[in-house]
């Protein structure tokens, strides 16, 4: 995908991307300059961890591809594209989400939380914290994806128990396998129990 | 062991809050103005000649900028493999996944969309997708010579070891055993799949690669594009794991670089997940045959194992199996036999030669254990290894400590079963334990420290940090030996043209060689700041390094692990699950028990993967993969996975940074064949073959 930088749509560009706080009118469609065949768009309306975007999107980009290719934001990551590993989770309205299973014309109206978001005010969220604290990336690709999945969690559910915390999280692969920090660090995150990691109890 | 200041003490990742926030950039993350993206048109057939490939549909498709085939682009892809017999695009295609056409084009959907347009004429070959059948005679050569491979010598020949007598030694024992043991072909599986972005400028070629060696790649890189290796740039700053499989260069590096230089522009190409699993490779599957000779006393008098390894359809890994190493026998006999069929190709995951050939010998060991009725712990602390292949002594072993500390931890007299499958079921507890151990080699590595006037102190290491705290590990290096806190050392990494050659990040050496040619850099740093003084305003002092370690003559330098694990198996269903696991290493000094308890933990959980689940599966009739992917390939997920324990055992080894060792690997060497045992002292019998599945289980109870 040709990446547009918002400077060059502001400059004219047919790509429409914009992120301002009011909204303006979506550029009418110009003609690209190649013969590239036309591919069907939708304007869409969409919050990204709290800013609104009005994009001009191909009906079949997919919401991570919105979000990395096009909105700049690579926290999410692509770890299988098929809805199988969860690096790409992100939270629609709350709700975590595969993002490579999205398409970005459905997410016309809807609120988008990216790893971006999480911190507030230049302050840690305190499961990016307990992460740091318990080593809990330790090849970080799919990190994002489980910090997102986490939040979603204790959003619902302030004091999991670790076997909660292992079945929310368990659509989310960590080949590294650091399984054991990744609980132990959503369970202090949490403030629940001392930390003692995750796995079938003995 | 004397504490020291820094090293040994749990210390966050320099890098954890980029890797927190996802401002941590990966080779995906990389865009450059004007850049196309690529994809790969793979072999539907597992053997074909290729006839004719018709581009002009695609070229004619708005948007696509340039192609390459074996017909525009014969470049030897040599570290895809060791006997250089592997093009980069190959005619004849050798397996489902070979690729036959990389397109580059204005965005992955035109890519994708003109791999569909390309209309290619296949001669379907005969194809072999099992080890046996493709050493038949009349079998469809694969390669010329035929489908057994070359051994590690280059002669057509099996990879052999021998020491003693292994006839006298048979004869001498009380017992003789003999067994078979097969394991299956598993993905390396890293989230991060294949992508390379490539981008010239005049002759000078810039490569941001996920790869485990940026060095390594680059010389890849220029050997196999004809290029000068002065005019090769290789970016990895962060690497989203690879186990083995992003070692060296890959095709999709070279691939990139070629389109870029085809269509004037930069490129990004990227793999799929189907292809990650398909295309790229996973560990070598072993057929395992064993005779073991033994004394009533539990004395070991030989051992012989003769195997085939599946190489897949190229050479591109040793297919060597190293289990047997772990047992002090006077007469040893090993043969291994790489043999190629048409299915994805073998190579290195996590100590590649080592836990499928463990799984086999520790397999064994157990039933001799329980047919002399011993425990099996007592059995492996009278026949472990003493001396490296029982002659050259060890640096420092530890594995006595292991097992011993490790069955305390794991509370092993009261958890294992004196007899198996005794449990009242249907879900029956049982409890095995098996031992390894890895080479922990001293080898050169270069290291670049820098002092400025402001008082900062900069490490240049040519790491790119695969998932083990790499970065962080060589700042806490530097900071031991410059006496100094950690948060004063910035640590550069990951791009050749800042930074030395660092052997790669494979091998697990990175912590032992790199770590020592910090120190030392450092040294010489110490040295130039005591004659010259601290630089101050402007100046500068730097300090380089390449190491020229030491031979160790009459040593060998290795690390040693104990696993012990628990199951809980449901008779009724199948259902085995690993209930507690408790991993005993000896690495030497632990330089930051934080990350390396992170590697323990993460190894543990990646071999219980590969023990009960785990595999790519082909079907025989078609040859073509069945489970490409995370779900059928059965990936481990949080619920898989058990609590790990971890005890350290800290040799005081005379060599290495501070006395460090190897770490990476040995942690799943082990596993697979602790968890087997384990599931064997459950139900109280054998299942043979990785993976350990629900089916097999219930086959061996019928």
């Amino acid at each position: 995908m040709k990446k547009i930088s918002r400077r060059r749509f502001v400059e004219g560009t047919s790509v429409g991307i914009v992120a301002v706080a009011a909204i303006p009118e979506i550029k009418a469609q110009e003609k690209p300059a190649s013969t590239l065949p036309r591919v069907p768009r939708t304007a869409i309306r969409i919050n990204v961890n709290g800013v609104d975007h009005r994009v001009d999107v191909e009906d079949r980009w997919t919401l991570v591809e919105l979000l990395r290719d096009h909105l700049e934001l690579t926290g999410t990551k692509i770890g299988c594209d098929r809805g199988e590993c969860g690096a790409c989770t992100v939270l629609v309205d709350g709700t975590p989400l595969y993002s490579c299973s999205q398409l970005a014309v459905w997410m016309n109206g809807r609120s988008i939380q990216t790893v971006e978001g999480l911190a507030k005010n230049g302050k840690l969220d305190p499961l990016q914290e307990a992460f740091i604290e318990h080593d809990a990336p330790q090849c970080g690709y799919c990190t994002s994806g489980q910090l997102m999945i986490a939040k979603a969690l204790l959003m619902k559910n302030a004091r999991p128990t670790r076997d909660e915390v292992r079945t929310a999280m368990t659509g989310n692969l960590c080949r590294c396998s650091n399984y054991n920090h990744y609980v132990e660090a959503v369970m202090a995150a949490s403030g629940s129990t001392p930390s003692t990691g995750g796995g079938n109890a003995a | 062991m004397t504490p020291l200041k820094t090293v040994g003490h749990a210390t966050h990742r320099i890098d954890a809050l980029q890797r927190v926030t996802g401002g941590a950039k990966y080779t995906s993350d990389v865009h450059l103005p004007g850049m196309l993206y690529a994809r790969v048109l793979r072999s539907p057939h597992p053997h074909a000649r290729i006839r004719k490939i018709d581009l002009s549909k695609a070229m004619a498709l708005p948007g696509v900028k340039a192609i390459l085939t074996h017909e525009n682009c014969d470049t030897t892809w040599s570290s895809g493999d060791q006997l250089g017999q592997r093009r980069l695009f190959n005619n004849p295609v050798r397996f489902a996944g070979d690729p036959v056409a990389a397109i580059a084009a204005v965005d992955r959907h035109v890519a994708e969309d003109a791999t569909h347009l390309i209309e290619v004429d296949y001669e379907v070959l005969p194809f072999l997708t099992d080890l046996e059948e493709a050493l038949k005679p009349g079998a469809v050569a694969i390669h010329e010579g035929g489908n057994l491979s070359l051994n590690n010598q280059r002669q057509p020949a099996p990879q052999t070891y021998k020491r003693g007598n292994v006839a006298d030694g048979l004869k001498a024992a009380d017992r003789v055993f003999e067994d078979n043991f097969t394991s299956a072909h598993h993905n390396n599986a890293q989230l991060e799949m294949r992508v390379s972005v490539a981008e010239w400028s005049g002759d000078k070629l810039t490569v941001h690669a996920a790869t485990q060696g940026i060095a390594n790649c680059r010389t890849d890189i220029a050997r196999d594009l004809k290029i000068s290796e002065d005019n090769v740039r290789v970016i990895s700053e962060y690497m989203g794991g690879g186990f083995g499989n992003k070692n060296q260069c890959q095709d999709s590096d070279l691939m990139a670089a070629m389109l870029a230089k085809q269509a004037g522009a930069p490129v990004k190409l990227e793999f799929t997940r189907k292809e990650d699993f398909v295309a790229v490779h996973g560990r070598w599957s072993s057929r395992q045959s064993y005779k073991v000779g033994v004394k009533n006393d539990g004395t070991l008098t030989a051992i012989q194992m003769t195997a085939l390894t599946g190489a897949g359809a190229y050479r591109k890994g040793s297919c060597d199996l190293s289990g047997t190493e772990i047992y002090q026998v006077p007469n040893l006999e090993t043969s291994v036999s790489p043999v190629y069929t048409n299915t994805a190709v073998a190579a290195n995951y996590r100590a590649p030669a080592y836990p499928q050939s463990v799984f086999g010998i520790e397999s064994l060991m157990d039933d001799v254990a329980y047919a002399l009725k011993m425990d099996p712990m007592e059995f492996r602390l009278k026949n472990m290894t003493r001396k490296f292949r029982d002659q050259t002594p060890y640096t420092s072993i530890g594995l006595e400590d292991c097992i011993r500390k490790g069955a305390e931890k794991f509370e092993w007299k009261k958890r294992w079963n004196p007899v198996p499958g005794s449990g009242a079921g249907p879900v029956k507890r049982g409890a095995g334990m098996a031992m390894g151990m890895f080479g922990s080699g001293l080898g050169r590595s270069s290291a670049v420290v820098r002092l400025d006037g402001q008082g900062q102190y900069y490490v240049h290491v040519g790491v790119t940090d695969v998932g083990t705290a790499a970065k962080t590990t060589m700042g806490l290096i530097a900071a031991e030996e410059l006496g100094i806190p950690l948060e004063k050392v910035k640590v550069v990494w990951g791009d050749t043209d800042t930074c030395p050659y660092s052997v790669g990040e494979s091998g697990s050496r990175t912590t032992v060689q790199t770590g020592m040619a910090v120190i030392e850099a450092v040294r010489d740093l110490k040295k130039q700041i005591a004659e010259k003084g601290a630089p101050k305003g402007n100046e500068i002092l730097t300090a380089m390094a390449t190491t020229n370690p030491p031979q160790l003559q009459g040593q060998s330098r290795n690390s040693f692990a104990a696993h012990f694990a628990e199951v809980e198996v449901n008779v009724e269903t199948g259902h085995a699950i690993v209930t507690r696991f408790v991993s005993a290493h000896d690495s030497g000094r632990v330089v930051n028990p934080l990350t390396a308890q992170s590697q323990v933990q993460g190894g543990a959980s990646q071999g219980i993967g590969m023990a009960l689940h785990e595999e790519l599966l082909y079907d025989k009739r078609s040859g073509l993969p069945l489970n490409a992917g995370y779900y059928g390939a059965r990936i481990m997920t949080h619920l898989d996975a058990p609590l790990v324990d971890v005890v350290w055992v800290e040799t005081d080894e005379p060599y290495g940074p501070f006395g460090a060792k190897t770490l990476g690997e040995p942690t799943i060497i082990p596993t697979v064949a602790a968890v087997a045992n384990a599931i064997y002292n459950a139900i109280g019998r054998r299942v043979k073959s990785l993976p350990i599945t629900r089916d097999k289980i219930l086959g061996v109870l019928a």
